[in-house]
């Protein structure tokens, strides 16, 4: 294929990098100016994410598949960036939340300690790549880079809770990546390749006898992006260390969970499709009852906490384990379904971690415990007691708007009406009991209908957990009205107006979604596309047939 | 040689999965510092033991594994030693920072009661 | 115009509503009625359209891929509701000028308001399931604002909170009816869902779905055992119960019924759900309606009995039957909402709602009164009077019903009972307050309200009379419209006529005003005496506490079951993760049973078997020593290092040596630093082990064991397999004709995976920076602050070559005299070295990063003997800006190939030739190498530098304020 700008796949990666570097050359003082180039980075960032998703939906439905031999090396023996159509939307995705957390942080987070910004944009270069590679060893890099960063991030402003919940962060992921590596090692032993077109395409025809070793490692390999993405019982972590990290972070790490579930869904779907022979939709139940495992856990932390912060947290683990049940599914209608989910769901999260800070400023003390919460008051307080006309207070307009802003949050974490959220549970609904052929003939009935119950459950959970926290913020005597910078209420009314907009543009944004699912489940186009793309000829390159393609 | 260094690496890994399983700090990171050991020798044993074969191209020698050993072990390895050694340090200030602040060193920031 | 203005209408109303001053309740009621009065009026002009079963239909395509597009239609049915909808809409909005105090700051209550009634009408107008949940979901939405709207009173927070939970549960599960409905028919388009009744009931998940909608309709409708959030909800002002709680919401749940009746109803299932719940509701609501003494919570009781009654109707399925509940809802609309204007009248005049207090009021207000009493007539179902009408062909419905005996008798009886218990609380609500002697001790002088604020109210008993007297000329064809669509447009016969001759029904009428007014009597008897306050028998079974308990058990519940899967502990976690590594990796590699390959062996060689023991040994050592004994420890895993490195050269591995052995010196030293700060542990201190703790060692170490055995064996089985294909050719042969350099190893990381390096010394960036912001904020623990024993054991001034090497200046004296000199002899060699591997790294073992190492050790031990003053004084490090120089360099080698139409990251190799020197080719690569070596300089440098730094300051610590020497080590 042919890009009119050839190297518009690799800015993704370099943008934010030199940017951190420029903002490490800026010097230490100069915050306001860092905050502000930033900003800028990222904001070039989307709109590149914007190019590239245009180019690789292509002129009528046709994907187009933009394949980057970094180095000038053909895969396999190279590094191959990719971008498909999933590839771009995270990268649409991550634009969008990390411009809302780098315009919030310009309200002065970038004080609390330094090298703010630097890392910031680090960990945009290490989610990009990590989006876009087409190499098994080069993810696990830039999954270095972004978890790096992350460390530093969460990090941020130090203090004890949060280095303790760091000192956890940084160990389990620590582990996780020993579990990539050995799963690497493994898949590279066997196969003898590295680029993930290629490991596909030789899947098939792996020697009887080492099927064995390499199932083995993709499950070890699993364990670690499972870990990542929060599938339970390796989701412990998450909460405490997104409590922890100050607003901007935590909205930006709303993207790392999804960054495991991209990963798990980039891999099944393009190793253990259909076609993959004896090894075909390999570990597909493992994700179907992870993930309802997961979704339990969620509504039993959403059902346990008063807690906006902990609120928040639970509902990316509920978001995590819809998106491994759907990924179990491995059919079509059900993964475009959780692809549109998993853009509503991310945004709501980084937004309501947004508004979780601003929401806090009003209202200081522990909560009270829930038992009280929940049990009723006296008899007969129906009768009005205090005989005077009931006056009702007067909600200064501050909260008023983060009143407003919260009850949307509300609505697209719970999946009520008339949020994008709603239409996201809707479609999967619809989809997962959906009769067969058009659903997933793999998947038992029973489970379907689990999962169809789980998500009408946490559905209820997180309406009654955030009534009850929205109460105990919005409809008390606010101590003071809060006070809110612009750069902070900005970012997270935009977020919003984005779900808006999907809500709106669900038909278009569904279609992109489906085509992507498709492509996704028949992932030959994306083999071909990577295998055949040879390098540009040159004084060092004098034969650029080069030895060929295994 | 192969069942020895395979024991090595079990060793290693074995040893390594005691310590990080362990409620002091400093524990924690010698255990993760082995099983870094183990896991870099585990993707070395990946490219098959070879003896006085290093992977540099002399003239007039065929360009083959048999030849020479695999360089792309080798090149993972060093990469992965590389940010092996930056998350160590980075384990290691943490958990300096960590008892500096909470006064204890054990893993959860507080002694168990 | 466009219908979907229509609906749109109220929602900008609440926006505009919202941008008002919030205290000028003149110009928001004015507005928010004039908004509802338009609607009203448009509504009504819509019935021609609908008459005699015509449909008006406009679809807005919105997800048509879901099915899910906006359909709005309006039948007769649709079009009553909606009348029903916006002209109360309108009436409220004017009574509430008046019932709001002037202080409140009533845009909040308007915005809501109207937001809700566009909901409402939303609901009412959809012509898609989906879209019809989607409305139904936002007046919970809606309605948990309004309740809520005194917030600072617990009841309405709670109130509020109750109904969201109900109605909104009811909500999803009616979503999961309605995508299973969508799933048996294939569209969820309401006509399509209309017709195909047959397909539906003969559907195996016909069941499930009736189940599903049906909690919806109940939850909404405050149907048993649902019922209780009702009540609760009136802690909101009278307005909002008299509009959401009479008027339209909870006729949200038996307008669906209403509306699925052609598809779902005519089953057995139905009779016996619909039926039953809306016997039971009716008879339990009128009970304990009798024995309220709130007037609103009377009102609140009877709502739910009537609402029974209408469900029960609908669940007859008799299509005569259904007409009367579309005639009732009607009916109950009109009295019920003006009867509760009348109670907030009441209420808003007396200061209170307690029935016990008030007494005579007719005399103080006879207009308002008599207007009670005739809405209260009504609501008794007494002649002349539409409550009367359909409760006669409720009765009649009752009578003539072909089932089982028991319930042909039950049924007319229960009927009967409820009526009576219906006039009584008429009469409670009617004759109480407003007869009797005046009462004295109220809280304020009643009198008449305004008048405007009684307008409303005359206008609904005006209706109920009209109704009441002539209802063929009146509500006839009104009602004909409304019922054709519910019956699937054949309407039944029947009479609207006030007499129909002295018959079954008309006896049962008599029964229940008689026997209302004979228990009423009786009741008062009782509670004169103080008797039947509460309410008896029921008031054990108390759904509402029932509810609250179950949340807040649901809430312990979850808080223990949360503590026993989740943990904040890091132990248990890192068992978990390498526990389920290790059962899947095993489960795993079973699809195929493990064997091991038939690869020739390497003969084992003894000096190497000696090697490893002695590994082998300081692993186990170190993995023993590291709780007690750091330092040897520290050391038995140097000797694990070392011999890693010396198996990396024995499998000719040069490259990985030369790093692991710089790595394993940084990697020490910097251990070294950090000891320091950590506390003593002295293994006499020690606590005996309990039987808890050797369980979880033994745990850990069969863990342990499990791992390293089952690493081993996939070693071992790799190890042994017969090598099959690989990728690995290409580069031995391309490495030098077209990477430029003979060192593969090399070449593979600055030019075939040159991307990778990239993010390796991008990750170590992001990690150096880290420490650094990190170490800033680092507080050194009290007991650690002070020198060692060994330093304090001197007077700091005595003269001896001993010096603490913290407090010199330079601490290359006495005995650090002649490591010093060696030491400083040493730092230009080592950048010579440092140099050499950088330039040969290409072709022989070395390269960017063992070159960084090598400058960084050989800075570092300036540190170590000269002390940090001293180094600091003479050079002036920079290591951020190291880092940032290195990245840009790495960076600009890579772009430097998209400058001239390559890919990032290409290599070119030049060749040109010197004088002297000859013909010399400097790959590129070589300078990617260099921006490797800055960033590995500066991040090590930084790491260590800051790590220095804590000593000094922890000293200088004791003697001034901290955090003088910040940032020293960076730019």
């Amino acid at each position: 294929m042919t890009w009119a700008l050839p190297h518009l796949l690799i800015v993704p990666v370099i943008l934010p990098l030199l940017s951190a570097v420029i903002m490490l050359l800026i010097g230490s003082e100069r915050g306001r100016s860092k905050s502000i180039v930033n900003v800028l980075a990222t904001l070039a960032g989307l709109l590149v994410a914007l190019e590239i998703l245009r180019r690789v939906d292509g002129s009528g439905g046709s994907g187009v598949i933009g394949v980057y031999l970094a180095a000038n090396w053909e895969a396999p023996f190279g590094i191959v960036l990719v971008a498909d159509r999933l590839a771009a939307l995270m990268l649409v995705l991550t634009g969008v939340v990390s411009l809302g957390a780098a315009l919030y942080s310009m309200a002065g987070w970038g004080r609390a300690g330094v090298y703010f910004h630097p890392l910031f944009q680090i960990q945009l270069m290490g989610l990009n790549g990590a989006f876009l590679t087409g190499d098994l060893f080069n993810l696990f890099v830039f999954f270095e880079v972004a978890l790096a960063a992350s460390y530093g991030l969460q990090l941020h402003g130090s203090g004890p809770t949060r280095v303790r919940s760091g000192l956890h962060y940084l160990a389990i992921n620590l582990l996780a990546s020993s579990l990539f590596l050995v799963g690497l090692a493994m898949i590279y032993g066997v196969m003898g390749t590295l680029s993930m077109a290629d490991v596909a395409a030789k899947l098939p025809h792996v020697v009887e006898a080492d099927r064995g070793l390499l199932h083995a490692g993709v499950a070890i390999l699993a364990v670690a992006f499972l870990t990542k993405a929060a599938m339970w019982p390796l989701n412990s972590w998450l909460v405490p260390a997104y409590l922890s990290a100050s607003a901007p972070v935590a909205a930006l790490f709303a993207l790392m969970t999804k960054l495991g579930i991209y990963t798990l869904l980039r891999l099944w779907t393009l190793l253990f499709s259909a076609d993959a022979g004896p090894s075909a939709h390999f570990g597909g139940p493992l994700f179907l009852y992870g993930g309802l495992a997961t979704i339990g856990f969620g509504v039993l932390g959403l059902m346990a906490t008063l807690k906006l912060g902990r609120i928040a947290g639970f509902s990316i683990i509920v978001s995590s384990g819809t998106l491994l049940a759907a990924l179990g599914f491995g059919a079509v209608s059900v993964t475009s379904a959780a692809l549109y989910y998993l853009l509503s769901s991310t945004l709501a999260a980084s937004a309501l971690f947004l508004l979780v800070e601003l929401v806090e400023r009003t209202r200081n003390g522990e909560p009270e415990p829930l038992r009280e919460v929940d049990l009723e008051p006296g008899e007969d307080t129906n009768l009005d007691d205090d005989e005077a006309p009931l006056v009702g207070r007067a909600i200064p307009v501050s909260l008023a708007l983060l009143g407003v802003a919260f009850i949307a949050c509300a609505l697209l974490v719970a999946g009520l009406p008339p949020l994008s959220g709603f239409i996201a549970k809707f479609s999967i609904m619809a989809a997962i009991v959906s009769p067969p052929g058009y659903g997933a003939p793999s998947v038992p009935t029973s489970i379907a209908w689990g999962l169809f119950g789980l998500l009408l459950l946490s559905g209820l959970v997180a309406t009654i957990g955030m009534s009850r926290a929205g109460i105990r913020h919005f409809w008390t005597e606010a101590d003071q009205p809060p006070q809110i910078k612009v750069a902070e209420a900005v970012p997270v009314l935009a977020l919003i107006i984005v779900c808006v907009w999907l809500t709106a543009q669900a038909e278009q944004v569904m279609r992109y979604t489906h085509a992507t699912a498709r492509s996704l489940h028949a992932p030959t186009a994306y083999i071909d596309a990577v295998l055949s793309t040879r390098p540009i000829p040159g004084p060092t390159r004098p034969n650029i047939d080069g030895g060929g393609a295994p | 040689m192969e069942a020895l260094l395979a024991l090595v690496i079990g060793v290693l890994g074995g040893a390594g999965v005691w310590l990080v399983l362990r409620p002091r700090t400093f524990q924690v990171i010698l255990g993760l510092a082995l099983l870094s050991y183990a896991v870099n020798l585990f993707i070395f044993s990946m490219g098959s033991l070879v003896i006085d074969q290093p992977p540099i191209v002399k003239p007039g020698v065929a360009p083959t594994l048999d030849q020479y050993t695999d360089p792309m072990p080798q090149a993972l390895v060093l990469t992965a030693i590389v940010i092996g050694f930056a998350t160590t340090a980075l384990f290691l200030v943490l958990l300096l920072a960590s008892r500096g602040l909470t006064g204890t060193d054990h893993v959860d920031g507080k002694e168990p009661s | 115009m466009s219908l979907i203005v229509l609906l749109l209408l109220p929602f900008l109303g609440s926006l505009v509503t919202a941008l008002l001053p919030t205290r000028a309740r003149n110009m928001l009621a004015s507005w928010a009625g004039l908004v509802s009065a338009g609607a009203a009026a448009w509504v009504i002009s819509l019935f021609p359209h609908v008459r005699d079963g015509g449909v008006i239909r406009e679809e807005i395509s919105w997800i048509p891929s879901l099915g899910l597009d906006l359909v709005l239609r309006v039948d007769g049915f649709a079009w009553m509701f909606a009348g029903l909808v916006t002209v109360l809409g309108a009436l409220v909005s004017l009574y509430s000028r008046y019932y709001m105090s002037p202080e409140d700051p009533v845009a909040r209550f308007y915005a809501s308001f109207l937001a809700f009634m566009g909901a409402m009408l939303g609901v009412v107008l959809s012509g898609n399931l989906i879209q019809l949940v989607l409305f139904w979901e936002l007046t919970s939405l809606f309605s948990f604002l309004l309740i809520g709207y005194w917030y600072h009173r617990e009841d309405a927070r709670r109130g509020a909170r109750m109904a969201l939970t109900i109605t909104g549960a009811g909500g999803l599960a009616l979503l999961g009816g309605v995508i299973l409905l969508g799933q048996i028919v294939g569209s969820y388009d309401l006509e399509t869902v209309l017709a195909s009744g047959d397909l539906i009931r003969t559907d195996p998940r016909y069941p499930a779905a009736l189940v599903l909608i049906l909690l919806g309709v109940f939850t909404k409708s405050a149907q048993f055992p649902f019922h209780f959030w009702l009540p609760r909800a009136m802690a909101a002002p009278t307005p909002v119960s008299a509009y959401l709680h009479s008027a339209t919401m909870v006729k949200a749940g038996v307008f669906l019924l209403a509306r699925l009746w052609p598809a779902l109803s005519g089953t057995d299932l139905w009779f016996w759900l619909v039926g039953g719940v809306g016997v039971t509701t009716l008879l339990i609501g009128a009970y304990v309606a009798m024995f309220q003494n709130d007037l609103k919570g009377l009102l609140a009781y009877s709502t739910i009995s009537h609402l029974g009654l209408i469900t029960l109707l609908f669940g007859l399925n008799s299509p005569l039957a259904a007409v009367a509940g579309v005639f009732h809802i009607m009916n109950h609309a009109t009295f019920k909402a003006s009867l509760f204007m009348a109670a907030g009248i009441v209420d808003h005049e007396t200061g209170t709602r307690d029935i016990r207090r008030l007494n005579g009021l007719l005399r103080a207000m006879p207009i308002t009164g008599t207007l009670a009493l005739v809405a209260s007539a009504a609501m008794a179902g007494v002649p002349l009077l539409n409550g009367f009408l359909s409760k006669e062909m409720f009765f009649a419905e009752t009578v003539f019903l072909k089932s089982r005996p028991w319930i042909e008798i039950g049924l007319p009886a229960a009927a009967t009972l409820a009526g009576i218990f219906a006039v009584v609380y008429s009469l409670r609500f009617g004759y109480d307050i407003f007869f009797g002697p005046p009462s004295t001790d109220l809280p304020r002088e009643p009198e008449e309200p305004p008048r405007w604020m009684r307008i409303p109210v005359d206008l609904l008993v005006f209706a109920c009379l009209v109704v009441g007297i002539i209802p063929s000329m009146s509500i006839g064809p009104f009602l004909a419209e409304a019922a054709r669509p519910v019956v699937g447009g054949v309407l039944p016969a029947y009479s609207l006529a006030v007499w129909h001759g002295f018959n079954a029904p008309f006896i049962m009428s008599l029964v229940a005003v008689a026997g209302g007014i004979v228990g009423y009597l009786i009741l008062r008897r009782y509670q004169e005496r103080g008797l039947l306050l509460a309410t008896p028998l029921v008031s054990r079974l108390n759904s509402k506490r029932m509810f609250e308990r179950t949340l807040a058990w649901f809430a312990r519940l979850s808080n223990k079951t949360l503590r026993v899967v989740g943990t904040d502990r890091l132990q248990p976690q890192m068992f978990v993760i390498i526990a389920v590594a290790l059962l899947l990796g095993f489960l795993a590699s079973q699809t195929v049973p493990l064997v091991w390959g038939d690869r020739a062996r390497l003969p084992t060689s003894p000096a190497f078997v000696l090697l490893w023991v002695t590994g082998i040994v300081c692993a186990i050592g170190a993995a023993a020593q590291a709780k007690f004994h750091r330092l040897v420890a520290l050391t038995l895993l140097g000797g694990v290092g070392l011999v890693t490195c010396l198996t990396f050269i024995w499998f000719s591995a040069p490259d990985l040596a030369l790093t692991q052995l710089a790595v394993e010196v940084v990697t020490t030293i910097l251990f070294l630093l950090g000891l320091r700060w950590l506390p003593m542990r002295l293994e006499t201190a020690l606590p005996r082990l309990t039987w808890r703790d050797r369980g979880r060692r033994t745990r850990d170490l069969l863990l342990a064991i499990g791992t390293g055995s089952g690493l081993a064996a996939l070693s071992y089985a790799m190890l042994t397999r017969p090598a099959t294909q690989s990728i690995s050719p290409f580069f031995l042969s391309r490495s030098l004709p077209e990477g430029g350099g003979a060192n593969v190893v090399n070449v593979i990381l600055v030019d075939f995976r040159a991307f990778d390096t990239l993010g390796e010394i991008s990750v170590l960036s992001a990690v150096a920076l880290t420490v650094f912001a990190l170490l800033r904020r680092f507080r050194p623990p009290e007991e650690s602050i002070g020198e060692t024993s060994q330093q304090q054991a001197l007077h700091a001034e005595t003269d001896t070559d001993l010096v603490s090497p913290r407090v010199a200046r330079d601490a290359g004296r006495g005995y650090l005299m002649v490591p010093m000199v060696i030491a400083r002899m040493l730092m230009p060699v080592a950048v010579i070295v440092a140099v050499h591997l950088l330039l040969r790294g290409h072709n022989a073992p070395g390269g960017g990063f063992v070159a960084g190492l090598a400058i960084a050790i050989a800075f570092l031990i300036q540190y170590l003997v000269a002390g940090t003053h001293w180094v600091e004084l003479r050079t002036k490090l920079r290591p951020a800006r190291w880092i940032s120089l290195g990245l840009l360099y790495a960076a600009a080698t890579g772009l430097g190939a998209v400058v001239i139409g390559y890919p990032f990251l290409t290599t070119h190799t030049p060749h040109f030739t010197l004088p002297l020197v000859g013909e010399v080719h400097i790959p590129s690569a070589t300078f990617f190498d260099l921006g490797v070596f800055g960033v590995v300089v500066g991040a090590t440098l930084l790491i260590l530098t800051a790590l220095a730094h804590q000593s000094t300051r922890a000293h200088r610590r004791r003697t001034s304020p901290p955090d003088t020497s910040e940032s020293r080590g960076a730019a």
